[in-house]
């Protein structure tokens, strides 16, 4: 089945209901990321990658998980949000896809399922537009993610130059794209293929970063680092988080945000000791998780590729560069 | 010499992030800046069944939450010790019997109680490094037929920093095969005992690993941790007959905000309990 592209916001116009929230890559203030679609929204489905990751889909920066209250006598009742809406993200690009593999592995297995995450997830349908081009970070391809591929999207939309083929590839995509017939048609393109001019090769490089732990890499890498953050919120898939609560009078309300590890207080602890004191452990630490820990945990990279934290380092601090010295370590 | 087997991701359950109301039951004023807590449901129950060495999530709705290994339990409450060193713990320590607290868990793993049976065990801990350690000796000696000889070996920087003195000095010495030395960093004028740090206090004591046959039980700050694990090491103890429990900053206690990590494993979920030997094979910076 094939959409064209003129076809596309007649169809995404026709997508947008009372029933659920649809996001689309757009300009909210200057900056570039998934947003609710409304009347005067208008979508950019040519730039490659939103400036921020679509993790807030699932995993809000900010998100309120229960609130409470107190009465006269200090008895406090602890109080549920009604459940989410139904989104559907349109235009979801296939680094982000991995990174919702990630996500998944992390919130929902292990022993423990976080309910806020899976609430989320079950309700999110996910259209994922295959990319034709790439931008200068673009590095997916190397990263095992096919630029015109995702697996996990419940749609994918193969950019074949004027026309996207359609494939539904959940049962969640078949009821959406059975929705989408009077702006289909029948056939089958050939899809473009995506050039990416930034390459690395991980090969041997999660097993020999596992014996470089007190290597001087970390002492040149960490060096230049700000530990301003700015990868972390930009990652899609850095998921750590803070639990805080404000309460004011009687009701109060206990929320989790982003949290991020380049920070000094993300590991310090009451009494004073700080295991992560110092940027070496900090950085030392994101990069292991990207390329090494996960890989141990879940069999998988949690670098997608994406290239967003290569393009917005303040100090062009370059995971790509990182992988291609420890390849070129003998 | 195989080391003791430890279960690691054992721990499961269902809704990890919504924490019950319980109430506190009793306080014991353990030292000036230590007090336990024992916690019900409101209506009366035990919050949560645990192994000892398990983690709760214990706090207050307006203030936060602190992860605390359960230190004592019984059919019908489960006790938390508390040092008072922050914000949270501050408004702990201003709690009164009967006031309301918030409560989530069980987390994380337990003491190797099974892989322990028939052994020799020596508990070592500084300060409020205890608790968590009292969690399995308690377990021993309410199983005190399944183990052999117990020493603790327990020090604090001065008299008042001993927690549990009534266990300490009182009830443990007259357990049948129980040896308790306790030493303090400092000259006091309430004590007149030994006054040595912990690692060198327990080679004066030449507790040794017995062929395998005892299991060293270690919970204390870095320093301590440390110098005691070169002391057994020193006797002969491999890393594997060494175990001890692990503390990281924590919030969700399921593996999933990310902070308590050593390499890929999470000390909430994972641990908090490991052997010696488990750890050096692991990129910790703990």
């Amino acid at each position: 089945m094939i959409l064209t592209k003129q076809n596309l916001m007649p169809l995404l116009r026709n997508l947008t209901g009372a029933e659920r929230d649809v996001f689309v890559p757009t300009q909210v203030d200057g900056v570039s990321k998934f947003a609710l679609m409304d009347k005067g929204t208008v979508p950019d489905f040519e730039q490659v990658n939103t400036t921020m990751p679509p993790k807030d889909l699932l995993f809000p920066q900010t998100q309120k998980m229960y609130h409470f209250d107190v009465d006269a006598n200090g008895s406090y009742r602890i109080h549920e949000y009604d459940e989410s809406r139904e989104q559907l993200v349109f235009g979801i690009r296939p680094c982000d896809m991995r990174s919702i593999v990630c996500l998944d592995e992390v919130f929902l297995t292990k022993g423990f399922v976080d309910e806020f995450y899976a609430n989320a997830r079950e309700k999110l349908t996910c259209v994922c537009i295959g990319c034709a081009s790439a931008a200068e970070t673009c590095f997916c391809a190397s990263m095992d993610v096919d630029p015109q591929l995702a697996p996990n999207a419940d749609v994918m939309l193969q950019d074949c130059g004027d026309v996207y083929n359609v494939i539904a590839q959940t049962p969640k995509g078949e009821v959406e794209v059975a929705a989408w017939a009077p702006f289909v048609e029948e056939g089958v393109v050939e899809p473009v293929t995506c050039e990416q001019s930034l390459a690395v090769s991980m090969e041997g490089v999660v097993d020999k970063l596992e014996g470089m732990y007190d290597h001087p890499i970390w002492d040149n890498l960490s060096i230049k680092c700000l530990n301003c953050g700015t990868c972390t919120y930009l990652c899609p898939t850095c998921h750590c988080f803070d639990i805080s609560q404000d309460m004011r009078r009687k009701d109060g309300v206990r929320f989790r945000c982003w949290d991020s590890c380049m920070f000094s207080e993300y590991t310090m602890m009451a009494g004073g000791h700080n295991p992560r004191p110092e940027k070496l452990e900090r950085v030392r630490n994101r990069f292991m998780h990207k390329l090494n820990f996960f890989e141990r945990r879940y069999g998988m990279s949690l670098c997608v590729g994406c290239g967003r934290c290569v393009e917005k380092c303040p100090v062009a601090l370059d995971i790509t560069r990182l992988i291609d010295d420890v390849a070129a370590i003998g | 010499m195989s080391g003791i087997e430890i279960a690691h991701g054992c721990a499961k359950g269902e809704r990890p992030l919504i924490p019950q109301v319980c109430r506190v039951v009793e306080i014991t004023q353990e030292t000036p800046d230590v007090k336990s807590f024992r916690l019900q449901t409101l209506d009366g129950r035990k919050p949560f069944d645990c192994q000892p060495g398990q983690l709760g999530m214990f706090g207050l709705l307006a203030y936060g939450e602190c992860m605390f290994v359960v230190s004592a339990q019984s059919d019908e409450w489960v006790q938390f010790t508390v040092k008072k060193v922050g914000l949270v713990t501050e408004q702990l320590h201003a709690l009164s019997v009967g006031d309301e607290v918030s409560l989530r868990g069980p987390y994380g793993n337990w003491w190797p109680v099974e892989a322990c049976k028939g052994k020799d065990m020596l508990f070592i801990s500084g300060g409020i490094g205890l608790p968590p350690v009292r969690s399995f000796l308690l377990y021993c000696l309410e199983h005190r037929e399944d183990f052999g000889r117990i020493d603790l070996v327990y020090s604090g920087s001065k008299y008042d920093d001993l927690v549990f003195k009534e266990q300490l000095f009182d009830i443990w010495p007259n357990e049948p095969d129980m040896h308790v030395h306790v030493s303090l960093y400092h000259e006091d004028p309430q004590w007149d005992g030994p006054v040595a740090y912990t690692a060198p206090f327990l080679e004066t004591l030449e507790l040794g690993p017995e062929d395998g046959n005892r299991v060293a039980v270690l919970c204390g700050g870095p320093s301590l941790s440390r110098t005691c694990r070169e002391a057994l090491v020193g006797v002969g103890f491999d890393e594997g007959h060494i175990i001890t429990t692990l503390e990281m900053r924590m919030k969700c206690g399921v593996g999933k905000c990310g902070r308590c990590n050593m390499g890929g494993h999470f000390i909430c979920l994972d641990g908090p309990i490991f052997t010696l030997e488990e750890i050096a094979s692991m990129h910790s910076d703990v």
